[in-house]
């Protein structure tokens, strides 16, 4: 059997304990083949949802000389580039300027862009990032993963209905990615409302150099706990599955949807049992529990069935 | 498998040495590992450039006190390797310390990186802090010959002299010692090293002890590796984990797995270098995400010999 030749280079957090930016991102990418280059954009004790954290970041200049270690050796060639979550504007350009020279050196690099600015109708990153979001980091994109709120922000469009997501989604491709997928949505979901809304969109050429768009819609069962470090698994899992299904987003999202749901079901029952009964988790009992996950980021059983929406 | 280990090392944003040729491997096997990056290179030391910054020590102390406040500094493993710097390993002895206070049943698994082919590539002065403090706290300790010798001042010409240097390093603190690469002869010829094991266990609680001393012949290979060491170090965590008192069996599935990986390395390397040209430091990274399998389940390759066993 030969070996999937295929390399990503991450750029996210490092957290000493628990899974969030590159701990999450890494060990499922890996499980499923990729060769994962990863620059540390912080390295922090822990999740920041804990009652402490502690750490120290990199500059926008660290990641440049990393950056320069890599190209000096002639190694700065890469399939994939995946980021998520980032405070700095200054970091952010740097990335975007890697980005850029990484598309020179392989122009069918796919960038694969977690937009993390806010959710449920507030920013939780500095303002500025927006703009350099908007006008530069988004037009290199291939792939994007914002949630509802982010996605409005993007385009300036707010989404109460389908339509409005599908026209929104437009908007994001027009402005560079082929495929969009809204994480999360606040739609009213046709199974009840134990469940939430998510939507994608890919767009192709076809043979013949007409162009069309697919699209899907997956109704997600709701979880009733806050997990850190899920956006980052997504958006790994997304490039993975996306990878052995390029052309069917259907495929695609059906197996990263249900990769996640068996991550965050057997996390939650490991969660409630160490709280033990009647009382909430902690966030340190939430931690996804990713290793133990091995199989179902191998091999997922299908659990979400997404529809084709026109 | 409930079990969490803390590995203080390297991290390489491409490769295999340090932390990436550790946690991977320790995951595919169930363990959780939590890791702090004592370094942040672009890639090894090995390679035409490295680009990257170090952790100081008072990093590395605020670190660990986030864990801490957190009320999460609670480890069933410690997993160290390459260190340049006195206080960062004095540092990391006094976590330990700390770890082993709150879990006594800690354990220490120490790769005393000081050089190797009789000299040595870290500063000197990192021998006495070893010598003195370290080893002293380390349960599973993973010297070369060279690293052995430098730290029991006895030379190793024969292998009653390997097994004689073991049980000083036992005196010194460790109950189990590998011997992970010697210039012994191996009865199999030339083509082959010999490497050695020792494990002194005393059980205060039932009264038990045991002595297992091992040999292994391990087949050499023409070719610099760089992580290697890490991976070895690792795995023995792991194995020694699955059988706590058979050191035979702990290190046939540990070398097993480090020549599946091994080969499929240098297999990949001269595919990629070309016929008859020496592939480069880029070629030869370990082909760790290759190798899963053979990490999970070994194929045994190499039997241990044991050369003398006293259980009572």
């Amino acid at each position: 059997l030969t070996a999937m030749e295929c390399r990503v280079l991450s750029i996210q957090s490092h957290v000493v304990r628990g899974y969030v930016g590159n701990k999450s991102a890494s060990f499922p990418l890996q499980l499923l083949g990729f060769e994962v280059d990863s620059i540390n954009s912080v390295q922090f004790s822990n999740h920041t949802g804990y009652s402490h954290w502690k750490g120290q970041v990199l500059t926008a200049d660290e990641l440049h000389v990393l950056y320069e270690g890599i190209k000096l050796n002639n190694v700065h060639h890469y399939d994939y580039v995946l980021t998520g979550y980032t405070r700095d504007t200054s970091f952010l350009e740097m990335v975007v300027d890697i980005v850029q020279e990484l598309k020179r050196a392989n122009p069918n690099l796919v960038y694969v862009c977690d937009p993390v600015l806010g959710d449920h109708g507030s920013m939780y990153v500095p303002q500025n990032l927006y703009p350099v979001y908007k006008n530069k980091v988004v037009p290199v994109a291939d792939i994007i993963t914002p949630n509802q709120f982010e996605a409005e922000l993007l385009t300036g469009k707010n989404i109460s209905t389908e339509k409005d997501a599908v026209e929104v989604m437009d908007l994001l491709h027009a402005m560079g990615p082929d495929t969009v997928v809204i994480t999360s949505s606040d739609l009213p979901s046709r199974l009840g409302d134990r469940f939430l809304v998510s939507l994608g969109s890919q767009r192709h050429v076809r043979p013949d150099g007409s162009r069309t768009t697919q699209r899907v819609r997956l109704e997600v069962p709701k979880v009733d706990a806050v997990f850190v470090g899920t956006g980052d698994l997504f958006a790994a899992m997304l490039l993975a599955w996306t990878h052995h299904y390029p052309t069917d987003l259907k495929t695609a999202c059906e197996k990263t949807f249900s990769v996640m749901h068996h991550v965050i079901q057997r996390t939650i029952s490991y969660a409630h049992e160490l709280a033990g009964p009647g009382r909430r988790p902690s966030p340190p009992q939430l931690e996804l529990r990713m290793v133990q996950s091995k199989a179902d980021i191998e091999d997922p059983a299908i659990v979400t069935e997404a529809t084709v929406i026109s | 498998m409930e079990c969490r280990v803390l590995s203080i090392q390297s991290h390489v944003v491409r490769g295999y040495v340090g932390n990436k040729s550790a946690t991977f491997p320790l995951q595919v096997l169930g363990f959780e590992v939590d890791s702090i990056n004592s370094v942040q290179f672009s890639n090894h030391t090995g390679y035409g450039h490295w680009k990257g910054q170090v952790l100081t020590a008072e990093e590395l102390n605020v670190l660990y006190e986030g864990i801490k406040l957190n009320n999460v500094n609670h480890y069933d493993y410690i997993l160290t390797g390459y260190s340049r710097d006195i206080s960062f390993l004095v540092t990391v002895v006094d976590i330990i310390k700390e770890l082993k206070k709150a879990n006594p049943s800690l354990v220490y698994v120490c790769d005393p990186v000081m050089g190797d082919q009789g000299a040595m590539y870290v500063p000197e002065n990192l021998l006495p802090v070893y010598k003195n403090k370290v080893v002293p706290l380390a349960d599973i300790l993973t010297p070369n010959q060279f690293e052995a010798e430098l730290l029991t001042g006895r030379k190793i010409n024969t292998e009653e002299d390997a097994i004689e240097v073991m049980d000083l390093l036992h005196k010194m603190g460790p109950e189990t010692v590998v011997l992970t690469s010697t210039d012994l002869p191996s009865k199999q010829g030339d083509q082959f090293l010999v490497a050695l094991g020792s494990q002194k266990i005393s059980k205060v609680s039932d009264g038990t002890n045991t002595d297992q001393k091992i040999c292994m012949d391990i087949p050499k290979v023409d070719a610099v590796f760089v992580g290697t060491g890490d991976l070895f170090a690792a795995l023995m965590l792991a194995w020694t984990h699955q059988h706590p008192k058979d050191l035979k069996t702990a290190c046939e599935k540990t070398v097993s797995v480090m020549h599946h990986v091994i080969k499929r390395t240098i297999t990949y390397a001269n595919e990629m270098a070309g016929p008859g040209k020496r592939p480069t430091p880029a070629q030869l990274e370990l082909r760790m995400v290759q190798s899963k399998a053979d990490i999970e389940n070994p194929a045994i390759v190499v039997e241990a010999k044991v050369l003398q066993k006293s259980s009572q």
